[in-house]
């Protein structure tokens, strides 16, 4: 004998199912536009342009999907933090959706053959690697409701925030070359979306715990790991 | 072919079915006849009889000149009658509450309610050789009169009274007991204001059922009363009544006297159906108030 | 799986302003409201209720704090309706129940040796599922009948009932056809007539036994306004099988089974982060 509600348990795994989906998309949309950046591949970074609307689609479909789940079945308790988790998560994935996007469209303003700062180049790739990471864990710690990978997000994400700083310095520093300055200022713009990005993976960390535990805790990068462990 | 017919009755049913209907309204009609009979000959033998002199005069009891009329019949039943309501009617009422809201399922209850139902079976000449034996007999009061008929009566009318009352007191729902018992109200209040008025046309009705019971039951007066012609209204005395009358009369040569009888009949007849449509009027009006 | 609730206790400025809210909401406003006075709770300990062998509620405690209302909620069969009626001493109307255990109105208990039952019950009004008025009075007369029934005479009556109809929103409806039978009226309507029989005697405590079960949605959500408007006045504790109904209505909220109390919290904490596991499973409809 089927367990009870049936048809709702369905609906609401597959709508978490297409959450998890679009967190796989940014994944996807973030590796395109870091390499098109990487390589200065203005394809590229037009193909990640355009396919943000799958993104935006995405959104609308679980969207609406949450407002039916909400009208029919009235969920409560678990069920009700999930759906309430799912909404946010979605918008998160959005906003991170648009980052990726922002990244591609500054690619062919930063020039071919520009001159590049070594250093500059590698904090960018590492924070690339860093936003990527902490997109998967995101998924992983939501998928599996893993509150200890949750929270592990929030100390990896001051790595990120370092790195951001760390590449604004080094740009105000980089010299008198004015390609270089130019190159170097749309490098910031272009960290400034990835470290975005790591908070969006922080806010949806924020949401898992919401989810396992009921409690909305604030999530500060700056604790240390022992005060954000601590209960 | 349509859904409908498709799933229609196949014809033999049908004609059964019709066979039914055909066999229960000769049923019913069958019964009816005895009745419609009944009044028939009530009427046709009767009806000559009923006139002024009918109601007005008592029996002469003489074998020459004027019959007379009933009258001293017609009040010694109603007067019997009613002292024997007065006396059955409350107790009998008072008994099926006993049973429906304090006995209930107990084993005395249910050992009641198994005497009762065994008075019912009773026949009407055992209650009145027993009063003739309690008390006439032993000379308790005087010797035939009219207040050990309306005991004997009584008697006879108490287990109708209770298992009609009992019925229509176990109809009252329970969710009324609980809502009085809810605001606070002791028993009795319970049982005074909501449950006897809202039982009150079946208690009203039961108790005229006796009441008609009891105007038509000659043997218990045989014993107990033994009749008298003249118009009395002491009940410590011998007093006639309606049946009596009948039984006096249908053996008579005089020809008058037997048509007498006839619409004797016709009387108590007339009075149970007056008995019933106040009844009726009765159980209207409480519904309307 | 849930751990327990020991984070609220630490500074943190979203749950603090979360849980200010929610104690606004727990506590209501009664200054605005029509003749409001403070009433008075009820706790139950150690209550034990049987059926004849059958040991039906075992050994429950629960606060019903003042002027709140208090839902108990569970599946059928879980001792819900029998614990009211223990409250207001109808369970031992059935033949063959019993109960034992305290329950206690201030510091009166109502299962002291010398109480009188009648008393309770006028102190301790209760409203049924099947509305009941009394079919041979009036829609005056229904609501007389409490102040009648038990003896008690204030000095207008008829202003005692007509006040009592306008604080159960029926008088604009009725008032025209104070005379006519009191089962003439609608189920919605013939339940509020009810439940203005039961304030009509000044009770301290309203118990519901699933008072919305034969209404109409429509009817309903009036009953459920009333509710909101009468707990100024008394603590009102209402069973009921209909979820949502609890989640509209209640200050807080008891889940039982199988007689006994797995859980009581505020509405708002049962609903969107039970305890028990087993709360959990029956409110989110996982119950086989």
């Amino acid at each position: 004998m089927k367990e009870t509600r049936h048809q709702f348990r369905e609906d609401l795994k597959e709508l978490e199912q297409q959450v998890l989906g679009g967190l796989d998309l940014v994944t996807g949309q973030l590796d395109r536009a870091l390499e098109s950046v990487s390589y200065q591949d203005v394809e590229l970074a037009a193909m990640v342009v355009a396919d943000d609307d799958r993104i935006d689609g995405r959104y609308l479909e679980v969207h609406q999907g949450i407002l039916s789940m909400l009208a029919r079945q009235a969920p409560v308790a678990g069920d009700l933090r999930i759906v309430a988790a799912l909404l946010h998560v979605i918008r998160c994935i959005e906003r991170m959706g648009d980052q990726c996007v922002n990244i591609a469209k500054l690619v062919p303003l930063s020039g071919h053959e520009s001159p590049k700062d070594k250093d500059i180049l590698d904090a960018v790739d590492r924070m690339g690697q860093l936003a990527r990471s902490q997109v998967s864990q995101a998924r992983e710690a939501l998928g599996s409701r893993n509150v200890d990978l949750a929270r592990d997000l929030a100390r990896q994400d001051e790595e990120i925030n370092r790195l951001n700083r760390e590449i604004f310095r080094r740009a105000v520093e980089v010299g008198d070359d004015l390609d270089l300055r130019e190159w170097a200022m749309y490098m910031i713009l272009v960290a400034r979306c990835l470290e975005r990005i790591g908070d969006n993976t922080v806010d949806i960390a924020e949401q898992v715990v919401f989810v396992v535990t009921g409690l909305f805790r604030e999530m500060d990068p700056t604790a240390t790991p022992e005060t954000i462990r601590a209960p | 072919m349509s859904v409908f017919s498709e799933a229609a009755v196949s014809p033999r049913r049908r004609r059964t079915d019709r066979l039914m209907r055909v066999a229960l309204v000769a049923a019913t009609i069958l019964a009816l006849i005895p009745l419609v009979l009944v009044i028939y000959y009530l009427l046709k033998e009767g009806l000559g009889s009923i006139n002024k002199a009918f109601f007005t005069q008592d029996p002469s009891g003489s074998f020459f000149g004027a019959v007379g009329g009933v009258r001293s019949a017609i009040l010694g039943s109603l007067e019997i009658v009613l002292l024997a309501t007065l006396i059955s009617v409350p107790i009998g009422i008072g008994v099926a509450l006993f049973l429906t809201e304090y006995g209930k399922d107990s084993k005395f209850a249910n050992v009641v309610r198994y005497f009762v139902d065994v008075m019912t079976g009773v026949p009407s000449i055992v209650f009145g050789l027993f009063i003739y034996i309690s008390l006439v007999l032993t000379h308790v009061g005087g010797n035939f009169t009219a207040w050990k008929a309306s005991v004997a009566l009584a008697l006879l009318m108490l287990p109708i009274v209770i298992r009609s009352s009992e019925v229509v007191l176990l109809l009252v729902p329970a969710s009324l007991r609980e809502g009085a018992l809810a605001l606070g109200a002791p028993r009795w209040q319970v049982i005074f204001r909501v449950v006897l008025p809202s039982a009150r046309t079946g208690l009203v009705t039961g108790s005229l059922l006796a009441v008609a019971r009891g105007m038509g039951e000659t043997a218990p007066l045989l014993f107990t009363t033994a009749g008298a012609a003249g118009l009395t209204f002491s009940l410590s005395g011998q007093m006639n009544a309606l049946p009596l009358q009948i039984y006096n009369d249908i053996l008579s040569p005089r020809a008058a006297v037997v048509a007498q009888a006839w619409a004797a009949g016709l009387t108590l007849v007339a009075i149970v159906l007056i008995l019933n449509l106040v009844a009726r009027a009765v159980s209207r009006r409480s519904r309307m108030a | 799986m849930i751990p327990p609730d020991t984070t609220s206790k630490e500074p943190s400025q979203m749950s603090t302003a979360r849980e200010q809210s929610e104690q606004a909401e727990a506590t209501p406003d009664r200054s605005g409201s029509v003749e409001s006075r403070p009433g008075r709770g009820i706790k139950v300990r150690g209550l034990n209720a049987y059926y004849g062998k059958q040991h039906a509620i075992k050994g429950v405690d629960i606060d019903f704090p003042a002027n709140q209302v208090t839902a108990i909620i569970g599946p059928s069969g879980s001792g819900k309706s029998t614990v009211v009626r223990c409250i207001n001493r109808m369970h031992e109307e059935i033949p063959g129940a019993r109960a034992d255990g305290s329950v206690t109105l201030d510091e009166s208990d109502v299962y002291a040796p010398d109480v009188d039952v009648t008393a309770v019950r006028r102190v301790i009004g209760m409203v049924f599922q099947k509305p009941n008025p009394f079919p041979t009075m009036s829609i005056y007369d229904n609501v007389a009948a409490g102040l009648r029934l038990t003896g008690t005479k204030p000095h207008n009556l008829r202003e005692t009932v007509n006040t009592t109809l306008r604080a159960v929103g029926l008088w604009d409806e009725v008032k025209d056809r104070l005379n006519e039978p009191g089962v003439g009226l609608s189920g919605g309507q013939q339940q509020r007539l009810c439940i203005a029989r039961t304030v009509a005697v000044s009770p301290e405590v309203i118990l519901m036994d699933e008072p919305c079960s034969a209404l109409d949605p429509i009817a309903t959500l009036k009953v459920e306004e009333l509710i909101d408007e009468l707990k100024a006045r008394y603590t009102i504790v209402i069973v009921t099988h209909n979820m949502q109904q609890a989640a509209r209505v209640a200050d807080s909220t008891v889940f039982m089974l199988d007689g006994e109390v797995i859980e009581h919290a505020p509405t708002n904490d049962l609903f969107t982060k039970p305890k028990d596991e087993r709360t959990e499973r029956y409110v989110t409809g996982k119950f086989g």
